[in-house]
């Protein structure tokens, strides 16, 4: 090579050198900013879901203290008080013991059946399907509201967490239910279909408008929203005012 | 020993480019990324091809590369087509195509045979480096990067960059300054070994589960 012929390879090849290098910085630097920013919001998420996971399990905790508390008040108070009342009116009348015998019975069943729902051991055994059983037995029982539970012979496992946060969805939904729908009916479809899973949760209350949710009892409703999409479930909740309330959720495990 | 021995390297690393390919086959029979076995190949066929012609009957092998340098960049059009998937991006490797076959049928019809058709490289590698860049986004804008470095898609498209990158300036650069010879060829190998080792570390460091489409 001459000595102009090297100037020019030497031109020509710091040019193409200098685009190389500043290509491969410029697209480490890309890559890597990125995947640490990916990195730092996988790590937020999780530790923002397993704050949330306690907390559910708290809120189910607590709400599971309360339905004993009513339970205790509203069923086996009462039966204890009839027993009572029968005994004082059994002076000289002997039957009434009979039948204040068959009432304290029925209050040590009811006992024996609340003592086993609350065992944690018990608890924590569940399927969903199986709590969400429980839960419409109980209303049920207390005679809140008629309430009914449909759901698909064929299912499949889901995350535990996931179901705990599942479950919590619907009880907020049923507390809703109880308290402000003033609504005499319950229907719940549970369907495992296909690695879906869907829940259909309808009563026959007085419904809202829910264009016009005040914030503060709104509260619910956007606690399930937000905890939908923590686990990546869809819900809906469709309601008019005198035409109750539906929740539907759908489930896509991976 | 004379330089365009040197082109030979270039050769070699096709072939080994090519083995590893078909070696590590399995971990990315499902995706797209396995035309580029096909390709590999292909690529050092035609080299040889071009060699034979060049060597042993003496006689100009430029239509042969004219001919590739269509058929692969048509090729990468259409790899790009299967693996980029914002409909904008698709029909931009659609309108690439496009401009690509105006460009290399003007030249094939006005310029002479014997001459290697510099417009038609030109035109292809400006378009297959937006394209990378479109994948480069792709992959920027999902939660790929974080395993990045295990897809083959992600080396290619490094590596025809690179390449690229490097093929333009020397191609437009070889109109204004006149070297020949040496410098010419010890850029185009040194391009091409950034081209194929880029393929071979993809080949060697990409693992199954990332490589499904």
């Amino acid at each position: 090579m001459d000595e102009k012929e090297v100037q020019s390879f030497l031109v020509i090849f710091s040019i193409i050198a200098f685009c190389l290098a500043l290509t491969v910085i410029l697209l480490f630097a890309l890559f890597q900013k990125r995947k640490n920013k990916l990195i730092l919001e996988q790590q937020e998420a999780e530790s923002r879901f397993k704050e949330e996971i306690i907390e559910t399990q708290i809120e189910i905790k607590e709400d599971t203290l309360r339905n004993v508390s009513w339970e205790l008040h509203d069923n086996i108070g009462q039966l204890l008080t009839l027993a009572k009342i029968q005994l004082q009116n059994a002076k000289g009348n002997p039957e009434v013991i009979e039948e204040a015998i068959t009432t304290i019975g029925t209050s040590l069943n009811e006992l024996r059946n609340l003592s086993k729902l609350i065992n944690p051991s018990a608890l924590s055994n569940l399927t969903l399907v199986e709590a969400l059983q429980q839960e419409v037995e109980r209303f049920n029982r207390l005679k809140y509201l008629n309430a009914s539970i449909d759901y698909t012979d064929a299912s499949f496992s889901i995350d535990n967490k996931k179901e705990i946060i599942i479950f919590r969805m619907l009880q907020e939904f049923f507390t809703n239910t109880v308290k402000h729908s003033k609504a005499s009916k319950l229907i719940v479809d549970v369907a495992y279909n296909n690695k879906v899973l869907y829940i259909n949760a309808q009563d026959d209350g007085v419904g809202f408008d829910t264009e016009k949710v005040s914030s503060k009892k709104g509260i619910g409703l956007t606690n399930i929203i937000s905890r939908a999409k923590l686990i990546g479930a869809d819900v809906k909740i469709t309601s008019r005012p005198g035409e109750g309330t539906q929740l539907s959720l759908a489930y896509k495990i991976d | 020993m004379k330089v365009e021995n040197l082109l030979f390297i270039t050769t070699l690393l096709e072939l080994v480019a090519a083995i590893l390919a078909t070696v590590h086959f399995k971990k990315y029979e499902n995706s797209t990324e396995r035309y580029f076995l096909y390709f590999l190949w292909y690529t050092f066929f035609v080299e040889i091809g071009g060699a034979v012609i060049a060597y042993v009957f003496e006689v100009k092998n430029f239509w042969l590369y004219n001919a590739f340098t269509i058929t692969s960049f048509l090729f990468y059009f259409y790899w790009y087509s299967t693996i980029l998937e914002k409909k904008i991006f698709k029909r931009a490797v659609l309108i690439f195509t496009l401009l690509f076959l105006c460009v290399s049928s003007i030249s094939l019809f006005y310029q002479s045979w014997l001459e290697y058709h510099t417009y038609t490289l030109i035109a292809g590698a400006v378009f297959v480096l937006i394209l990378t860049l479109f994948h480069f986004y792709q992959l920027l804008n999902s939660n790929e990067v974080l395993i990045v470095k295990y897809k083959l898609s992600f080396w290619i498209s490094t590596a025809l960059l690179l390449f690229y990158m490097g093929i333009i300036p020397l191609f437009t650069l070889l109109e204004y300054i006149n070297i020949q010879g040496l410098s010419y060829i010890l850029i185009l190998v040194g391009l091409n070994m950034i081209l194929y080792g880029c393929y071979i570390i993809g080949f060697i460091w990409t693992k199954k589960k990332y490589n499904r489409f």
